[in-house]
């Protein structure tokens, strides 16, 4: 795969604070990366120094083996960025904004106006080409943020909390653009809710205070080894608790009461959650619910920033 | 690309009410100028003027428009920087292949377009007296020039004022502080210091002057084109180190 953007040593700092440390980073064609963390955490200043609006204390980002820094008119040629706050005209209509964008991008003369109808239907903006971007809903700003981003077809997506403001089916269908363009692009977002970050990426970076703290594939997270076990009719089943039933089960680390009929269960290593149903089966235990503890992510992303968990 | 954003900027200036405003209101008092001088012109008799009509046009009409300039070019640059700044739209061209200097370039092209209909309005007010009374045209020509590059002045200095600051207020404030210095410079001569004439020459209300008199001096020029690169290139400056804050 090629290598679209590579980040090396990146820091920033702003007076004596330090929004962004030593970060390393290399995407792939196709690939989707989501910078994930808590407000403040550095994704923002992360994705303004990406995209050349900020530079950097140390380090380099290159885009297409293209220094940013020295050659900064070359790199942006190859980059889309959708800021914070879309960077709209009130005064103008979507296509007129539209236009004004692919020329800005140096789409050529002729190829503007496919271009401009490609990126209003790929975001849905078609019927709204004629309208005043002022009286424009929250959403479809946000949907011609986008456009403008992808006007020009960069090999490069920084997308900064694209889905922010969008109602659930406007989210769906942001999270289908994004991977629908992962095929012609590599794309980096970021986001401080972790199932919009699940749902899309390929690759998560957890940044906090400045830092990453992690970066891994989602399949290289693991299955978790926490279960949450809801049983039929409680913990009044004879003699022996519901906990101590638990677990005698082969497959059970240990288990904790979280109320009368609800535990918490932690399996021994290499157990999945087929087994620890078809055991509970098998003693007669009646399982009425079984959900992993938390969202894989979730539980990487509360136990890096040291923030503890949910009961 | 200087095209480009000249060319937004420009759309954007067009549809909303601002430029019209100010365009409306400059034609109101001016009009009110033109007919107070020759109303006075005319009520005078042929002994008792001390200047032509050309030149009591010239020191009013175009020295009011002077003023006119350098209270509306700051409001008129306000949103050309400082106002996207405040949006978030400078963003965009921020992230754009353009370079900084297509970028300022684009800007100064669509102000000083916007600011030539102001400085036209005198020579169309005169032009009403066009068959009616014996006027020079070459000094009103030289007059026009001289308001013209005053005017193109004052929208370098309206750019670099807008682009020291995200709110628009200050800005507006800023540009017209460095105006009204260089305007009132030249008086500390009457301070005491005669000999002093280094703010004179600072002065662009001095420059001017010789323009309304029909002089095209090129250290005239010089002053007012001179000032315009300085400010074009702080412009550019406060820009390049946009992305080190």
């Amino acid at each position: 795969m090629d290598t679209l953007a590579r980040v090396t040593d990146l820091s920033r700092r702003f007076g004596a604070r330090r929004a962004l440390c030593s970060l390393d980073l290399e995407l792939r064609q196709g690939e989707v990366v989501g910078l994930l963390g808590p407000n403040g955490a550095g994704k923002t200043t992360c994705l303004r120094l990406l995209s050349g609006t900020l530079a950097p204390s140390g380090g380099r980002v290159e885009i297409l083996d293209i220094d940013l820094a020295r050659h900064p008119v070359a790199a942006k040629r190859h980059l889309g960025y959708l800021p914070e706050r879309p960077p709209l005209y009130p005064e103008l209509r979507v296509d007129e904004y539209l236009r004004h964008c692919a020329r800005l991008h140096r789409v050529p003369r002729a190829d503007v106006a496919d271009e401009v109808d490609r990126a209003k239907q790929r975001c849905g903006l078609d019927a709204v080409g004629r309208t005043l971007i002022a009286k424009l809903s929250k959403g479809f700003r946000q949907r011609l943020g986008i456009a403008q981003a992808i006007l020009h077809r960069p090999k490069l997506l920084i997308l900064d909390e694209p889905t922010e403001g969008l109602d659930p089916v406007q989210i769906r269908e942001v999270r289908g653009l994004i991977r629908d363009l992962s095929r012609d692009c590599g794309i980096i977002l970021s986001s401080h809710i972790l199932s919009e970050v699940q749902a899309v990426c390929d690759r998560v970076l957890v940044l906090h205070q400045g830092r990453m703290l992690r970066s891994d594939r989602f399949d290289a997270l693991g299955p978790t080894a926490l279960w949450r076990v809801r049983l039929l009719g409680g913990d009044d089943s004879g003699a022996c608790s519901g906990v101590e039933r638990l677990e005698r089960l082969a497959c059970v680390e240990a288990a904790v009461a979280l109320g009368e009929d609800r535990f918490r269960v932690i399996l021994t290593e290499g157990a999945e959650s087929a087994d620890l149903a078809r055991q509970m089966l098998t003693a007669g235990l009646d399982l009425c619910e079984l959900g992993p503890e938390r969202p894989d992510l979730e539980r990487v992303f509360f136990d890096l920033i040291g923030a503890g968990g949910t009961p | 690309m200087i095209g480009v954003i000249a060319g937004r900027e420009l759309r954007s200036s067009l549809v909303s009410p601002v430029l019209w405003i100010l365009l409306g209101g400059a034609q109101v008092v001016l009009a009110w100028i033109f007919l107070q001088v020759v109303d006075d012109f005319t009520g005078l008799g042929a002994d008792e003027r001390v200047a032509s009509l050309t030149v009591e046009l010239a020191l009013n009409l175009f020295g009011f428009t002077a003023v006119i300039l350098m209270l509306t070019v700051p409001l008129m640059a306000m949103r050309m920087l400082s106002g996207e700044f405040r949006d978030g739209s400078f963003e965009l061209v921020a992230a754009a292949p353009v370079r900084i200097g297509e970028l300022v370039a684009g800007k100064f092209l669509a102000l000083t377009i916007l600011m030539t209909p102001l400085c036209l309005l005198p020579v169309i007010n005169i032009a009403l007296l066009a068959g009616s009374a014996e006027l020079d045209p070459g000094q009103i020509a030289a007059a026009t020039l001289g308001l013209w590059l005053v005017g193109v002045m004052f929208c370098a200095v309206g750019l670099y004022a807008s682009s020291l600051s995200a709110q628009t207020g200050a800005s507006v404030i800023a540009a017209f502080s460095i105006l009204l210095v260089l305007s009132v410079i030249g008086r500390v001569e009457t301070l005491g210091a005669h000999d002093l004439s280094l703010f004179g020459w600072l002065s662009w209300n001095e420059h001017l002057f010789w323009f309304l008199l029909g002089a095209v001096r090129l250290s005239d020029l010089a002053y007012l084109l001179g000032f315009t690169g300085l400010f074009l290139a702080l412009t550019h400056r406060r820009l390049a180190n946009r992305v080190l804050q």
